[in-house]
């Protein structure tokens, strides 16, 4: 086993914290928020990085990612910093096409390494207002939305992110405000030596306001720079993402958000997200995974702190290679009458893994909740391994609740009708992948993306590894 | 109709049935445990030392293991130096026939509804009683070894069967496989042994009943069950414990090993005093009980209704190894007053064409929490495996908890696990429904607990079901008996 | 067209077909009847290539070729089409897709390019009309929600468009009300030429009514006990099939 000391990255980002408290390079923070930066630091120390021996990393071991040795990125006075991306490059500048939505007509917000490339703001919808968090963090107004109570339970890559991040966007939509285009926000990361970034995002959608969110996540030629080639001229350099978001849904607000996730291999991305929501709001996420990164781990968290809450949670993850993808959601029913539906649908190809872990706690105040839950895998090849978890943690009793989860094959008997009306043995395994995906995929309300997705889908599936 | 509140309440109120302490002279070890002790016990029992050594080995092992943590609640803690280890009926010699068993003895299995002598005995029920650490008697024995069938207490297993024991015991439970059971392998004082010919079907049920009398005793029972190529036995195993306002250890291990083409079904009507409506006394439950299919075709059914025990963590398992081989898991859990149950199974799929079941019923009332807790693993070459699982949680009362916990994990393509859960409250409608028709809302419950768990109790032998069916109603209808 | 000579299949180890001959030409119609069991739905099965039957002793040649050796698909395209008893639902696939991938396949198999998004759109309103069958149907997904009725009449559109040379009807009736049944029919009818061939599996005479059948054969235990024509068809409506199965046990080999 690694001990924390083994672990390159552990020692850097703590010399990297050190640093930064000394020389006080995170500029004008305020005296809570620095505590909450020193309690979340001192949270990671005891932690480390998590092992198969936490309940939540049980079936994702990071180990094999963490002996490569990283930068600590996006600081005052690291690497791989804002500057360094000033002039956006010609392969961040072919990523963000990749990342485009055809015929999406949309408010784009392009971030490289989590700092936003602001030369093309302007044209922002009405009511809608954006700042870095390197601004936000700094005002005194704002400062309360990234300090935490000293009791705090972040660990791990979350209390990573807390104790260091510098930059990242902050989002404010105004009260009632019905914005007219969604956001696509593009998050680029790249990297031509091995680098850790984490930007840190802070979404407040005030009361009876609208925002549709569509977030696409890629790589720009990670390791492609000369520094990073081997002797044989292939690209060596990998990049670590730890991100952090919360978005604050107030009463009466609606906010859809969909996440599509592509990027490249020698990528590990782990995606932190935590959303509170308020009276009688709704929040609907959608998120796709690709083939493509090592790692990919989402944390995805709703709190419903308030009452007659709406939220639907839609995954699909398309998983290929030898990568691990492992999406991890919480449902948090803390007050009562709020209703809650997920539906994660999985497809593992060649050596992949798959981990889908979902949680339901209702506490005992949630009377009347409606809770559901269901993870669906179709496992093509082999090679790959699927860990299913559905977990219901149930304390209130006038309350609905279920949970399924499948693994499985495709149904011989479709399979047997599609060729016995001609259609070849792949082509049918196609069309039934395309269908199994298709109940999340429909989900998606807006044309322009569900297009997008479906074509990467399409992109993807496996005839021939079949 | 008779408000949700009054119906708990009286639910919680329900007191212990069978929480009666037999007055007989008892032989007690000192409390404790250590290398001494276990001496002791193998010395009383005249073992030989190969099973000395291998007592001294999971003591070991207990040394070295920690108690878990992966439970969704906090432990108490456990002062393993304050149990005795060993207690048994004060007698010289072991009982010959029933005449030679204290009457005292004899009439309280007579209270718990357990007959001995055997005209008395249920048609078709073999019986092997374990009263603290001992078993006291078998039934039925002559008429089992006419077909070859061994039905006896561990400890004569051990002096007349020694290379069957020899062989079988640690086998699928090893004494390192957790805290619990290298407890039980250190110090585990009697229990039962079947063996089960070649091709022989078992003509009737063979039970075992189990009480815990004495005072900071713990019992540690091991059963070990062996059903050679293409045989067929069902066993039964009944508890109970009387009242004390401490906390008793029970840390059974259950060995179960199933051959080519045999067949074992096991049932378990597990009702332990369960502490008091403060949650004060009760037994701790904490069992391992396995099976293995290792031949092609074998079976393995697990059974089980559980009421009683202050908290039960038990997950009877089965290692599918032998191709084609079937694992069944069937389960009532019943919590009320501060009851904790986690409870659930694992079903390890090895072999190809392997199936397995589950079924688990949880019913949650007063502070009661009750979790499924389940392990379904596909290996490589469990080509065409099968699982269904379905976890259903009842819920009475808005201070009870139900939580699942299922665990799976598929290595091969071909396989198919489907998994189900759902958690709802006992249905009002249900309830008003039958109150329209005549019925009490006590009955109403009781009728509607019954029907839930009919797919479970169906699996249980035919007097079995009657009793379980009994103590389901009894423990959560209104005024309960 | 066809023709099945001493056919015996079995599925998980147990016979279910024990010598069939059958020979079907082109331009007509057989109706193959007998009581549940009888291994009816069996033989339609091991026509189109249903894995888990197993083909034990026999053969059965389709326009010169032994179908036996086709994977399920490739008798597709030969001409081979099985209208299912339960047509299965498949969520997310649409039919309209479903139908043009398989058009596709079987058009690339006799050599024909194929149809563009216009060519397609029209042969498929043209079909739509011929077998009445509903246009919001099309395009939704697979017999998704479909209520029986409409399985059935989609079992016939799919025939009207991929134009078969054999089409197996299995128990295409049942669960069909005379309205249904009715519509189905006129779609058989219309399809009916001197080219193609139709193998009419049902267990009561009511669709022969509809579709009049060349030949008429029962089937029972596995074996054709008797064939004649339409006018049998008739007496089985009258006296059922018990007078039949007697006559079969005297006629079986003593063993």
């Amino acid at each position: 086993m690694m001990t924390p000391q083994d672990i390159p990255l552990y020692e850097e980002v703590v010399n990297g914290f050190n640093r930064l408290s000394a020389a006080d390079a995170l500029g004008r923070e305020s005296s809570d928020l620095r505590r909450t930066r020193q309690s979340a630091f001192e949270r990671f120390r005891e932690s480390g990085f998590p092992t198969i021996k936490n309940e939540d990393w049980k079936y994702t071991n990071i180990a094999r990612w963490l002996k490569d040795e990283y930068a600590l990125g996006g600081i005052p006075g690291g690497s791989g910093g804002a500057a360094a991306y000033g002039a956006v490059a010609e392969n961040v500048r072919a990523a963000v096409e990749r990342a485009r939505v055809a015929e999406l007509d949309a408010y784009i917000v392009l971030l490289v390494n989590g700092v936003w490339q602001k030369e093309d703001a302007g044209g922002l919808p009405k009511g809608v207002e954006l700042l870095t968090v390197a601004e936000a963090r700094q005002d005194p107004a704002l400062s309360g939305y990234f300090e935490r109570p000293a009791d705090g339970r972040e660990r791990y890559f979350a209390a990573l992110n807390t104790a260091l991040f510098s930059d990242g966007l902050f989002i404010r939509v105004d009260a009632g405000a019905l914005p007219a285009k969604p956001l696509h926000i593009i998050h680029v990361f790249t990297a031509d030596h091995n680098l850790l970034v984490q930007p840190r995002h802070v979404w407040v959608v005030n009361r009876q306001a609208e925002l549709k969110v569509i977030e696409s996540v890629v790589t720009a030629g990670v390791g492609t720079g000369a520094e990073a080639a081997d002797d044989k001229g292939q690209a060596t350099a990998k990049i670590w993402v730890n991100s952090l978001t919360e978005i604050i849904v107030h009463s009466d607000a609606k906010v859809d958000h969909t996440v599509v996730q592509t990027p490249g291999e020698r990528t590990r991305l782990v995606q932190h997200t935590t959303v509170r929501q308020k009276r009688q709001s709704l929040y609907n996420n959608y998120n796709f995974t690709f083939p493509g990164a090592d790692l990919v781990r989402n944390d995805l968290q709703i709190r419903l702190e308030e009452d007659h809450t709406e939220t639907h949670l839609y995954g699909l993850y398309l998983a290929a290679g030898q990568q691990l993808v492992d999406n991890h959601t919480l449902v948090d029913h803390q007050k009562p009458a709020c209703f809650s539906n997920e539906l994660y649908k999985g497809v593992l190809l060649e050596q992949s893994t798959g981990v889908f872990n979902g949680k339901v706690y209702v506490h005992r105040d949630a009377q009347k909740t409606n809770a559901f839950q269901q993870n669906n895998n179709l496992v093509i090849s082999k090679k790959a391994t699927i860990d299913s978890k559905p977990e219901l943690e149930i304390f209130a009793d006038d309350v609905k609740c279920s949970h399924g989860s499948t693994v499985g094959q495709f149904s011989e008997e479709a399979l047997f009708y599609l060729r016995a009306r001609g259609i070849s043995e792949d082509t049918a395994k196609g069309l039934l992948i395309n269908a199994f995906a298709f109940d999340v995929t429909e989900k998606i309300k807006t044309a322009a993306v569900e297009a997008h997705v479906n074509q990467l889908i399409s992109q993807h599936i496996p005839l021939t590894h079949a | 109709m008779a408000n949700d509140n009054e119906i708990i309440d009286n639910i919680a109120n329900k007191e212990y049935e069978f929480g009666f302490v037999t007055d007989i002279e008892m032989d007690v070890a000192p409390a404790g445990l250590n290398e001494e002790t276990i001496r002791y016990i193998s010395a009383k029992k005249n073992e030989p030392d190969w099973l000395l050594d291998w007592r001294l080995k999971g003591l070991q092992a207990f040394g070295r293991q920690k108690l878990p943590e992966w439970q969704n609640f906090a432990l108490p803690t456990i002062d393993f130096q304050k149990i005795s280890y060993y207690a048994a009926p004060k007698s010289k010699k072991k009982y010959d026939s029933l005449d030679q068993v204290d009457p005292e003895l004899l009439a309280t299995f007579e209270k718990l509804g357990i007959p001995l002598s055997e005209q008395k005995t249920l048609a078709g029920v073999a019986v092997d009683v374990v009263f603290d650490s001992v078993s006291v008697t078998t039934t039925y024995k002559e008429k089992l070894r006419e077909l070859g069938i061994i039905f006896c207490s561990f400890g004569e297993a051990v002096r007349e069967h020694p290379e069957l024991v020899r062989k079988y015991v640690g086998s699928v439970v090893p004494y390192s496989d957790n805290i619990f059971a290298a407890l039980n392998a250190a110090a585990f004082s009697d229990g039962s042994f079947v063996y089960i010919p070649k091709g022989v079907r078992c003509p009737m049920e063979l039970s075992t009943y189990f009480r815990i009398n004495t005072e900071n005793t713990g019992q540690f029972e091991r059963t070990l069950i062996i059903a050679d190529e293409g045989s067929y036995v069902s066993y039964l195993e009944g508890c109970t414990a009387p009242m004390r306002d401490e906390n008793q250890l029970h840390a059974a291990v259950v060995e179960l090993i199933a051959l080519e083409n045999a067949e074992i079904k096991y049932s378990t009507v597990q009702n332990w005093y369960p502490g008091d409506k403060d949650g004060k006394g009760g037994i701790y439950n904490f069992v391992t009980k396995r099976g293995i299919c290792k031949g092609a075709n074998a079976k393995i059914s697990w059974t089980q209704v559980e009421t009683g025990s202050a908290i039960t963590w038990k997950y009877p398992s089965v290692i599918l190894q032998g191709d084609n081989s079937t694992g069944e898991f069937y389960s009532v859990a019943v919590t009320r007053n501060k009851q904790i149950a986690d409870t659930g199974t694992k079903m390890h799929h090895i072999g190809r064409n392997t199936r397995s079941r589950i079924i688990s019923k949880g019913i949650s009332a007063g502070q009661g929490q009750n979790s499924y807790r389940g392990l379904v693993q596909i290996g490589p070459k469990a080509d065409e495996a099968r699982n269904f699982t379905q976890c259903d949680s009842l819920l009475i009362g808005d201070r009870c908890g139900a939580h699942t916990f299922p665990y799976i994990e598929s290595k091969n393509n071909t396989a198919t696990v489907e998994h189900e859960a759902t958690t709802s409250k006992i249905g009002e409608d249900q309830i008003f429904y039958l109150n329209q028709r005549g019925i009490d809302s006590e009955k109403a419950v009781a009728l509607i607990i019954n029907g839930y768990a009919r797919e479970v109790l169906n699996q249980l032998p035919m007097e079995f079901a009657v009793e379980a069916q009994k103590l389901l109603s009894i423990t959560l209808e209104g005024s309960v008996g | 067209m066809l023709i099945i000579k001493n056919l015996h299949a079995e599925v998980e180890g147990k016979q279910i077909l024990k010598g069939i001959n059958l020979t079907v030409g082109a331009g007509e119609v057989h109706a193959i009847m007998g009581p549940n069991g009888s291994g009816k739905s069996s033989l339609a099965s091991v026509l189109a290539g249903k894995e888990n039957y197993e083909v034990t002793e026999g053969e059965v040649i389709f326009q010169g070729k032994n179908l036996l050796e086709m994977s399920p698909e490739v008798r597709a395209r030969e001409g081979v089409f099985l209208a299912f008893q339960y047509p299965i639902e498949i969520p997310g696939v649409s039919n309209i897709n479903f139908l043009k991938t398989a058009l596709a396949e079987i058009r690339t198999h006799k050599g024909l390019p194929p149809l563009d998004a216009k060519e397609f759109l029209r042969l498929s309103k043209e079909k739509q009309k011929l077998v009445e069958f509903d246009a919001k149907l099309v395009n939704r997904s697979l017999n998704e929600g479909f209520s029986g009725g409409e399985k059935k009449r989609n079992e016939i559109f799919q025939l009207a468009m991929l134009e078969p040379a054999l089409s197996i009807l299995d128990e295409t009736d049942s669960g069909l009300d005379i309205d249904a049944l009715r519509i189905v029919s006129k779609g058989v009818n219309k399809l009916r030429s001197a080219n193609n061939a139709f193998i009419i599996i049902t267990h009561y005479q009511r669709l022969l009514e509809y579709i009049v059948p060349d030949f008429v054969h029962v089937l029972y235990n596995g074996r054709i006990v008797k064939s004649g024509t339409k006018e049998l068809a008739l007496e089985l409506e009258e006296k059922g099939y018990d007078w039949l199965k007697e006559e079969a046990h005297e006629n079986a080999p003593t063993i």
